[in-house]
């Protein structure tokens, strides 16, 4: 989606929060591993990332809970956990260079892997590409009618 | 002799809508009218931007100090497109990651903490422009 100058990008290989979380199951099994990161959309609306600070390894999570703090130039981003279940990795270049989140929110910008307590259940409340890609929409509509 | 031996330019970014392309351009200013005004020259992105053929050569024949707002880095770009040598760069984020509780807001009137980030950043550059003057670097400028 383009917006004036700014140009948004949603993949359609995986699924989204309304805040702006993406979600994407690495592989078809339900014990598989979900790895998650910011939306193409939330990370341009927040600025150039200056620190980034993931729940631990082995932190367990409900969902909605706090998964991580990103602090950007402009704003202090408290992420939800998208799913419930335990981190089993974070990404280890979020340490020393977090604005990787700018240049790559979608592949090297990644935040954390979660090993999900109930994938069947937390996936259906989730938004797919199409779906998040509207509410998007809306959101930038509403910035853009900002006075 | 030249008026400009021993000085060093100073090239902010030109960014419009973001805290950190006041917080560079106030840094800039701070620097060079109020920290160093005799050994820095402020010069506008926008004339190398326009390829002004006066700043690409001054820019060419002295030693820049870029001050970038965002990752963009135009500043540090636009110096050595035109020629000319970034003998130090400093952006903005990089200098809030090292002031963490000095956040920038504002575009048009910066809050308080974004111009306290501003005169870190200057005093900061202050060191790198003694330096500069000190060991007379000037690539060799032969204007009198």
């Amino acid at each position: 989606m383009t917006a004036g100058k700014f140009t948004f990008r949603v993949p359609e290989d995986r699924l989204y929060t309304a805040e702006g979380i993406w979600v994407l199951s690495e592989g078809d099994r339900p014990s598989n591993r979900i790895r998650v990161g910011l939306t193409d959309y939330l990370q341009q609306h927040s600025g150039d990332v200056a620190f980034a600070f993931v729940k631990p390894s082995g932190a367990r999570l409900l969902a909605d809970e706090t998964l991580a703090e990103v602090e950007t130039i402009k704003t202090l981003l408290e992420l939800p956990s998208p799913i419930a279940g335990t981190v089993v990795k974070v990404n280890p270049a979020l340490d020393l260079t977090p604005e990787v989140i700018n240049r790559d929110p979608y592949g090297e910008g990644w935040l954390a892997t979660i090993e999900p307590a109930d994938w069947g259940a937390d996936r259906a409340g989730l938004l797919g590409p199409r779906e998040y890609l509207s509410h998007m929409q809306s959101q930038v509509q509403e910035e853009l009618e900002k006075p | 002799m030249s008026k400009d031996k021993g000085r060093v330019v100073v090239v902010p970014c030109s960014g419009i809508g973001k805290p950190s392309g006041s917080v560079s351009r106030e840094a800039a200013y701070e620097l060079c009218e109020s920290l160093r005004p005799q050994k820095t020259q402020l010069v506008a992105l926008s004339k190398l931007v326009l390829g002004d053929a006066a700043t690409r050569e001054t820019v060419a024949r002295t030693p820049c100090v870029a001050i970038d707002g965002c990752q963009q880095m135009c500043a540090s770009k636009m110096v050595k497109k035109s020629g000319g040598t970034v003998i130090h760069a400093v952006a903005v984020l990089d200098a809030f990651r090292r002031h963490r509780e000095l956040k920038a807001e504002g575009i048009a009137e910066l809050n308080d903490a974004g111009r306290k980030l501003a005169r870190v950043m200057a005093e900061e550059l202050v060191e790198t422009v003694d330096a500069l003057g000190s060991s007379g670097v000037d690539k060799g400028a032969t204007y009198v």
